[in-house]
């Protein structure tokens, strides 16, 4: 107890300790860039960018406020707010409900919320049919034929009406 | 005539283990047409899901979607003319060797449904194919649904609360008319009053 009231005195109280936080940068929603981003760190966008962005190994978020225009060159890729451009992704796109995404898109898989709005172009790693997806379960599975019961509007070649 | 009942075995979905699925034979044979097709360019005019990205990037050279559901339910929550949506649809002609429209046409009036037809027929090239969906009187449910395609082409609705669309419940004459610049294909009644049709661009 006495120990510790002299040593309180004593020394100046230490400088906090930065917490360990992930490294990501952050561009404000009052931020506006135009130009070539590069970085090697995640990079999270509530601001407008045009131009290019490049994270290869890292994650690019575009925010909920984000507006970007932009080539985009990164591992994985998490789209809530609106971009226009192509996104080339060595992992996962995801977008969510909040989205607008107007582009191409190239990644090894995709994931889309209801809701998110979409005009894209979109090229996925192929992986062959049947084989197990990254879920575990098999791609396709064998199920009993469907019934099929169909109504001939008009034979193959011959025009209805 | 009669066709699929409500099944709610085999259901695949995580979202909404509850769905109603049923077998869809005319996306099967739009996809047996389509794998033929050398291009392999295909358009899906929404709702788009998740599930759907799967199935159908994994199985053609380049997957098109344009959620059309989405603009159009904006148009409308803003008042906007409706015609607005089109200015969307702003690929080159003869992009496309299948069109996936699902219950669209439903959604729109007699004029838009036209400009749509003219669209997509102006989209194919000659011989692709289109798909569409009308889902006729269905009693209680003017709510829009996904498509959400699932193994050995069962096909699930979810539920879009986000969209608020009319509903033009069109009966079998009404679309043969509608699609008059194509070719009936083929045309499956999958529930009571639940009808899939194909046609095909000459």
């Amino acid at each position: 107890m006495l120990k510790k009231n002299r040593k309180a005195t004593a020394e100046p109280p230490a400088p906090p300790k930065p917490v360990p936080v992930d490294q990501k940068t952050i561009i404000g929603d009052q931020i506006s860039i135009e130009g070539a981003i590069r970085g090697k760190e995640d990079l999270l966008i509530e601001g407008s960018v045009k131009g290019s962005i490049e994270v290869k190994a890292h994650r690019l978020t575009v925010g909920v406020k984000g507006q970007v225009e932009a080539e985009i060159l990164a591992a994985n890729v998490t789209v809530s707010g609106k971009l226009a451009g192509n996104i080339n992704a060595t992992g996962k796109v995801e977008i969510t409900k909040e989205a607008d995404f107007s582009g191409e898109i190239k990644a090894r898989s995709i994931s889309v919320e209801d809701g998110a709005y979409l005009k894209a172009v979109i090229e996925m790693d192929r992986e062959p049919l049947n084989r197990v997806s990254p879920s575990g379960k098999p791609v396709e599975k064998t199920f009993s034929e469907p019934i099929k019961e169909s109504l001939i509007l008009a034979d193959k070649g011959s025009k209805g009406n | 005539m009669t066709a699929f009942t409500a099944d709610r075995k085999n259901t695949d979905l995580k979202h909404d283990p509850g769905a109603v699925g049923y077998s869809s034979n005319a996306l099967e044979l739009f996809m047996e047409h389509f794998q033929q097709r050398p291009e392999r360019k295909l358009l899906d005019v929404g709702p788009v899901c998740q599930e759907n990205i799967r199935f159908f990037a994994s199985r053609v050279k380049k997957l098109y979607v344009c959620d059309m559901f989405i603009r159009l339910d904006r148009c409308i929550r803003k008042g906007s003319p409706v015609d607005q949506i089109w200015e969307k649809l702003d690929y080159p002609p003869q992009s496309f060797d299948g069109i996936l429209l699902w219950e669209l046409a439903d959604r729109l009036d007699d004029a838009d449904v036209k400009r749509l037809v003219t669209l997509c027929h102006s989209l194919l090239r000659p011989g692709g194919m289109v798909m569409a969906v009308v889902l006729g009187d269905q009693p209680g449910s003017s709510g829009a649904n996904a498509f959400v395609v699932g193994q050995n082409f069962r096909v699930y609705l979810r539920p879009q609360p986000h969209l608020h669309l009319p509903l033009r419940s069109r009966q079998n004459r009404d679309v043969l008319s509608m699609m008059a610049p194509f070719i009936p294909a083929k045309s499956f009644i999958c529930r009571p009053g639940f009808m899939e049709f194909l046609f095909r661009r000459e």
